[in-house]
């Protein structure tokens, strides 16, 4: 009883720290001046982390073993790594542009995880036997920080596409909006594009290209080095998953539903750190793949789940059944 | 005056000797500008050997050059290979190099292997062609074009097996080997060599450069080799790496891919496989059970290995759910010596040479009963609902006349081996008892006393003597992953007068390196003093 109200308390205080940091997020972006709300939204993060650190520790000891059964579990993980992977680099006094990504993410999961759609299954559940493995702990904690990780760097590839492609978009919006607003528009545009040839650049023109080139080239950056560690965790929960499998299935691999998506994720971010090797493909080009990777994950984690087919169906018919 | 002359760092004797130096500095720097220019490209790279034996120190430490261009690398020596005169084989072979390790189609291969796969588990997999029949009708394509004559002909039905994506794996495999061999191994030997910058230009012109005003280059080395760095350094210049592993560890992953795909196919073609459902106190043997995979599986002595089940049980929770099953099992060999008792559960096989014993299901086979004190009698149990988690197993006990076309007669029900409930003729509820409880429990006259309920172990037998070399190959990608996280960082420096110019760049790291670089730079001391030392 002390248990789960423990639980319910530490649940519904990380989420409300969450919106807020959220809400100073979005005051910091209308106000760029002010490092105030900047500085306790990470101080909210920190708190947000221990809340879920609480949160699974209370369940491991309540339910008796490692808190990554079902999917409830997994989404509460998720928003811990999550939670992780932003302080990490605050504690090693650097900032970046992870955090804007990471201080949401945790939001989405944590209110997924909280809200009603998965009220059914939130009981901490038995362990069925082919889960009673110490393998348990190491292939999912594995699998989740490498969605963690791997959903944060193709977000930063996504951003990154956004901005380098803002332009287009841009266009295409005030294309359906006003057409002959953009066409005077473009008209304009060619009209100092045309300015800017005969004259000299102008000095405020290129100090903004340069500052979004640099941004760019940052964002580009940080989502290889996330991705990469991303591949890393996902390697490893993937062959201690096959490991697993082999003890516990007997075969290493069984092309099951879930196992086979990991695999296509893993291909999709091995295709993403290859295209990094080519100077001609770096950019927008890997950030492409790394879009199309974001949505993999998700198809991996969730869509196979709703499914519910295959052997790794352990989180999914309760889901279904709610 | 004196004071004049010490402040310049070029005494006039040290000058003449000084100046010797540093035309021939100025020829190696010009043609090490010559080589970074032209970059990678091998070929180029051991034509100017001769050159470049003057600046290169031979030893473990890689140069400046950039990723390698696989294509171009292949295109250079197979131009070379024609100068030469070789064989129109050896031609062909090195064209089919070249086109194999070119990236965009290594990257064409894993997108194709990433789509199949994916529609391997969007079609449903190993059903009849009826069903693909009706599921894919011809008459109402999905997407306009996709039906049934798309999936029967090109084996889709069981994808993972079917020709198509068998090729596209193998030609994977084509492309790794011919990747590794053609631009990672020249990349080993180029990066082996490593060489100093004799041009403060040069260094400036690198991605990460800053100039240290009154800093001596041996400070600086010092300092880099206490924060990990290799340190060489001769006369002004200096030159540092860190972390080469994690430039050769790609070799590795490629090594190791190519090791799981290997130890996968031997596998596939090697292995034997079996599935048995045995009732407690049966055996079998291990032979009849194990079938052959591929044309490689031989069986072993371990075939004749007679399996016994002494005892079947079960673990429950409180709430009475299954939580584990277990399975005594004895091994008896030809002579019928008993080799090896152990209990196996779900997660806990056993391995008798070479042969693996899994617990992967169980069910329920037969009730004891005692039918008015009479028996005991064994009633076959039979399984009730196949779809759904729960399992439900069901017996008849008949009553009366047991030729009659309408047997009536008692019925009971199972959900696991812990209770069985009892219903009567007429289908009511009579009663819950526990096997071996002792309770005799009466319906419409018949006293009946359950005495015990048998479950059978669904035992899963498997050989496979490539899971070895797959284990190797796992841990072998584990750790080159890890090490391939590494990032490969150089730094050059080059005392220039009394200020140390540095420069570095880095393979991975590209945002952490700057704040790296500063960190380390802020602790190299100010020398007040003119350094003497470099002109000695």
């Amino acid at each position: 009883m002390i248990f789960s109200t423990l639980e319910h308390l530490l649940t519904h205080i990380s989420f409300s720290i969450v919106s807020i940091v959220i809400t100073l997020h979005l005051i910091t972006l209308l106000g760029n001046e002010i490092i105030k709300p900047y500085d306790s939204s990470e101080k909210g993060m920190i708190a947000t982390f221990l809340c879920l650190t609480g949160l699974l520790l209370t369940r491991w000891i309540y339910s008796g073993h490692f808190p990554l059964s079902d999917l409830y579990e997994s989404l509460i993980f998720l928003s811990w790594s999550f939670s992780l992977i932003h302080i990490v680099p605050y504690l090693k006094k650097r900032k970046n542009y992870l955090t804007t990504i990471t201080a949401s993410s945790t939001l989405f999961t944590q209110g997924f995880a909280t809200s009603g759609l998965l009220n059914e299954i939130n009981k901490p559940t038995i362990l069925v036997p082919a889960l009673q493995s110490e393998w348990l702990i190491m292939h999912v904690s594995m699998m989740i920080l490498s969605y963690a990780s791997l959903l944060c760097g193709s977000l930063l590839s996504v951003a990154l596409l956004v901005i380098t492609f803002r332009k287009i978009f841009y266009s295409s919006k005030s294309n359906n909006l006003l057409k002959l607003n953009e066409s005077f528009s473009f008209g304009e545009i060619q009209y100092k594009n045309e300015r800017n040839n005969i004259f000299q650049k102008t000095y405020f023109f290129s100090d903004k290209n340069y500052y979004k080139a640099q941004f760019i080239q940052q964002l580009d950056f940080w989502s290889y080095r996330v991705i990469s560690l991303g591949f890393l965790f996902l390697t490893i929960g993937i062959l201690s998953g096959a490991v697993w499998a082999n003890e516990a299935w007997g075969s290493y691999w069984s092309w099951d539903p879930k196992e086979t998506w990991a695999f296509i994720t893993w291909i999709v971010f091995a295709i993403y750190l290859h295209t990094r090797t080519k100077k001609n493909l770096q950019g927008a080009n890997s950030a492409i793949v790394a879009t199309l990777g974001f949505l993999i994950i998700w198809i991996c984690y969730f869509g196979v789940n709703l499914l519910g087919i295959g052997l790794h169906s352990y989180g999914s018919f309760t889901l279904i059944s709610s | 005056m004196n004071t004049l002359l010490t402040l310049n760092p070029l005494k006039p004797q040290t000058h003449l000797i000084k100046f010797t130096n540093f035309k021939t500095f100025n020829q190696i720097s010009n043609q090490r500008c010559l080589i970074s220019t032209i970059r990678c490209k091998i070929s180029s790279q051991q034509s100017k050997d001769a050159t470049k034996n003057k600046v290169v120190v031979p030893g473990a430490a890689p140069s400046l050059s950039e990723e390698i261009e696989a294509p171009a690398t292949a295109a250079e020596e197979d131009f070379r290979r024609k100068k030469n005169g070789g064989g129109f084989m050896k031609k062909l072979s090195k064209r089919v190099l070249a086109v194999l390790a070119n990236l965009p189609l290594a990257i064409g291969e894993m997108f194709a292997i990433a789509g199949l796969m994916a529609l391997g588990t969007a079609i449903d997999q190993g059903e009849n062609p009826e069903y693909y029949f009706q599921k894919y009708p011809e008459d109402n394509p999905i997407l306009g074009f996709f039906t049934w004559r798309w999936i029967l002909p090109l084996g889709f039905d069981h994808m993972f097996s079917s020709p198509v994506f068998l090729g596209t794996l193998i030609l994977l495999g084509a492309s790794l080997m011919a990747c590794t061999y053609t631009t990672q191994i020249p990349m080993v030997k180029v990066a082996r060599r490593w060489s100093f910058l004799q041009s403060a230009n040069t260094i400036r012109k690198l991605e990460y450069s800053d100039s240290l005003p009154k800093a001596s280059i041996q400070d600086l080395g010092v300092i880099l080799s206490g924060a990990g760095y290799e340190v060489f350094l001769k006369g002004p210049s200096l030159y540092a790496f860190k972390g080469l592993a994690g430039r050769f560890a790609p070799i590795g992953v490629h090594l190791a891919l190519l090791l799981i795909m290997g130890g996968g196919t031997y596998s596939a073609t090697g292995s034997f496989k079996g599935s048995v459902t045995v009732p407690q106190g049966l055996n079998f043997v291990m032979g009849d059970v194990l079938g052959p995979k591929g044309f490689l599986s031989t069986p072993t002595e371990a075939f004749n290995t007679e399996v016994h089940v002494n005892r079947f049980y079960m673990d429950y929770y409180d709430s009475g759910e299954v939580s584990q099953f277990h399975t005594d099992l004895s091994l008896f060999d030809i002579d019928g010596k008993e080799v090896m008792r152990k209990t196996i559960s779900v997660n806990d096989p056993l391995r008798y040479e070479g042969v693996t014993i899994y617990q992967t299901d169980w069910s329920i086979s037969a009730l004891q009963i005692l039918k008015d004190d009479e028996g005991p009698f064994n009633l076959a149990v039979a399984p009730l609902t196949i779809n759904g988690d729960k399992k439900l197993y069901g017996s008849f006990l008949p009553v009366g006349n047991t030729d009659s076309p309408n047997v009536k007669g008692i019925s009971m029900l199972l959900r696991d081996l812990q209770s069985v409930v009892l219903y009567d003729q007429e289908g009511k509820f009579a009663g819950v008892r526990r096997p071996s409880s002792k309770l005799p429990i009466e319906i419409d006259g018949i006293k009946v006393e359950v005495v015990d309920a048998i479950g059978s172990s669904g035992l899963d037998l498997k050989t496979d003597p490539g899971v070895p070399i797959v284990y190797a190959g796992f841990g072998a990608l584990m750790l080159t992953t890890c090490i391939s996280y590494l990032s490969h960082t150089q730094i050059w420096a080059l005392q220039d007068g009394t200020t140390v110019v540095v420069g570095g760049k880095t393979n991975r790291a590209k945002i952490e390196f700057p704040d790296e670089m500063n960190r380390v730079l802020d602790r190299v001391p100010e020398i007040n003093e003119p350094p003497d030392v470099i002109c000695g």
